[in-house]
């Protein structure tokens, strides 16, 4: 059993509009899905046979703010027992809530906090979303491609209050933006 | 080492670059020093943790002779940037396969002396025997991977599963626990130190010469005394260094078989010279998230030591 015959024997076993995407190719097999068909797609891959896709590697975000849905969650799977990998992707607005997979891949728990916490996506059901990565008491989802690199506050320790305070950010000199991109290379949109 | 390569797996995945065999061989063999050097530091430091201060001292002398081949070859001791994209950055230095060689042959007796102290200690057994205990089921469930995973008994590594570089031609064995308790990943860390050395044996001995980098100019500078002489060389030096080279527009998740275990790299890219978006996927977080099952029945006191077996290293939690 090799890489293509999960994706293949999936393709070919579930309902057909639990997917409207799917690409194979040498840089990883994909299907593109729907927030309400994520979790029985996750769980068929699960639990089914003949694919057995057992570990939930990871779940990250990306960040499309041109397109309406700008969220993209990436869900990349394992299958030890017939050694493939999978990624499943489901898009996601401001306000859309993704069903949370933790009762599925307790894995899931922190992947889901972290994506919430840098991207602002919600999980429902999830047993705990609360931030991980960001300070307490942050404000903002900072992998947002609207966020600033230098985010809006800094830290520092002030004596008189003997703690660390934490203020608006005061940039002595203005952001330089380097971009060496030549002008004559093609360049696709992301 | 084993970082820099899951970044460059995933850039060469997506540029559908072919590394010169030369590379190839020199990154597995770097990548297995750095594995017995994670190895030696994570067991021994997990040993002190539970209470044996000498293996730790021991196995820092050895780390010592691999970070110096580490400070060979691309100059720095730990964050070596050597591994790039198309190839290494540079060739070995003269006589670095000589020493490599006469120190793996005295390295393994010292994995020898660090095993005759812990193995059969009974201290050492009452602690880690029966402690951590994670199931196959739990290890896939919570997303283990490397040592966590196969000290349930699940055989999976990456290197075996899915080749890259030339680990197919190194046909290491791949020891698996049958309890997974910290015993077992503990044994485990050390045979994996064992057969790393024999890898790091074989390596220098097929290593054929030639190139070190790919051939495309436009992925990879040429060396220095080239771009000395010559125009378009120096263009080519130019170019990656500022600008960068542009990766075609699909997304890739990579892994390798970092020493932690799974080291993931998840790229993409919108076509020009920058990624649009590189999430890494650290072993340690998984890992750590696992903790508070793992410690579930247990005492206080192992909590600090399962901390240890899982080769958490806080930076790559928090990345």
């Amino acid at each position: 059993m090799d890489n293509q015959f999960i994706f293949k024997y999936s393709w070919e076993t579930f309902p057909k509009k639990w997917v409207h995407k799917k690409e194979r190719s040498e840089h990883g097999n994909r299907f593109d899905t729907n927030t309400d068909y994520l979790f029985q797609l996750l769980c068929f891959l699960k639990l089914h046979t003949y694919t057995r896709v057992q570990v939930l590697i990871d779940i990250c975000g990306v960040d499309y703010p041109s397109r309406k849905r700008r969220f993209e969650v990436v869900y990349n799977l394992l299958s030890t027992r017939y050694n493939s990998r999978i990624r499943v992707q489901t898009s996601a607005d401001e306000v859309t809530r993704i069903s949370s997979v933790v009762s599925l891949f307790p894995s899931a728990g922190w992947s889901e906090r972290e994506v919430w916490d840098m991207f602002g996506v919600s999980f429902i059901n999830h047993p705990d979303l609360r931030r991980i990565l960001t300070d307490y008491g942050f404000e903002g989802h900072p992998l947002r491609k609207d966020f600033p690199l230098s985010g809006y506050v800094e830290v520092r320790y002030d004596d008189p209050e003997k703690r660390v305070v934490s203020e608006p950010i005061e940039m002595t000199q203005e952001f330089r933006y380097f971009d060496f991109a030549s002008p004559w290379e093609q360049r696709s949109d992301g | 080492m084993a970082q820099e390569h899951a970044h460059s797996s995933a850039v060469e995945r997506l540029l559908n670059c072919e590394v010169p065999l030369r590379a190839q061989y020199i990154r597995v063999s770097f990548r297995e020093i750095t594995r017995i050097s994670n190895h030696s530091l994570a067991s021994t430091t997990h040993a002190m943790d539970v209470g044996a201060s000498t293996p730790s001292l021991w196995a820092f002398e050895e780390r010592e002779k691999l970070l110096e081949f580490h400070e060979r070859v691309p100059g720095a001791r730990m964050h070596a940037s050597f591994i790039r994209p198309g190839g290494v950055a540079q060739d070995l230095p003269l006589g670095l396969c000589r020493d490599i060689d006469s120190s793996t042959q005295q390295f393994a007796s010292r994995i020898d002396e660090s095993e005759e102290m812990s193995t059969g200690n009974r201290i050492w057994k009452q602690r880690l025997v029966d402690i951590g205990t994670v199931t196959a089921q739990q290890a896939k469930d919570w997303g283990f991977s490397g040592v966590m995973l196969r000290g349930p008994g699940v055989c999976w590594d990456s290197r075996r599963a899915a080749p890259y570089d030339v680990h197919d031609q190194s046909d290491p064995d791949v020891p698996v626990g049958t309890r997974g308790d910290r015993y077992d990943r503990y044994c485990i860390r050390i045979e994996e130190m064992r057969q790393s050395v024999r890898i790091i044996v074989q390596c220098p001995n097929q290593m054929p010469s030639g190139m070190i980098k790919a051939d495309d100019r436009k992925l990879c500078p040429p060396s220095r005394c080239r771009m000395k002489l010559s125009m378009e060389s120096l263009i080519h030096h130019f170019e990656p260094y500022t600008e960068g080279f542009s990766v075609p527009a699909p997304s890739t998740y990579t892994a390798v078989e970092a020493p932690k275990g799974e080291f993931g790299v998840f790229l993409v890219s919108n076509g020009s010279n920058r990624p649009y978006r590189r999430k890494i996927r650290a072993p340690g977080s998984a890992h750590s998230q696992g903790l508070d099952s793992m410690s579930k029945h247990h005492m206080p006191a192992d909590v600090v030591t399962i901390i240890g077996t899982q080769d958490i290293v806080s930076g790559e939690v928090d990345r």
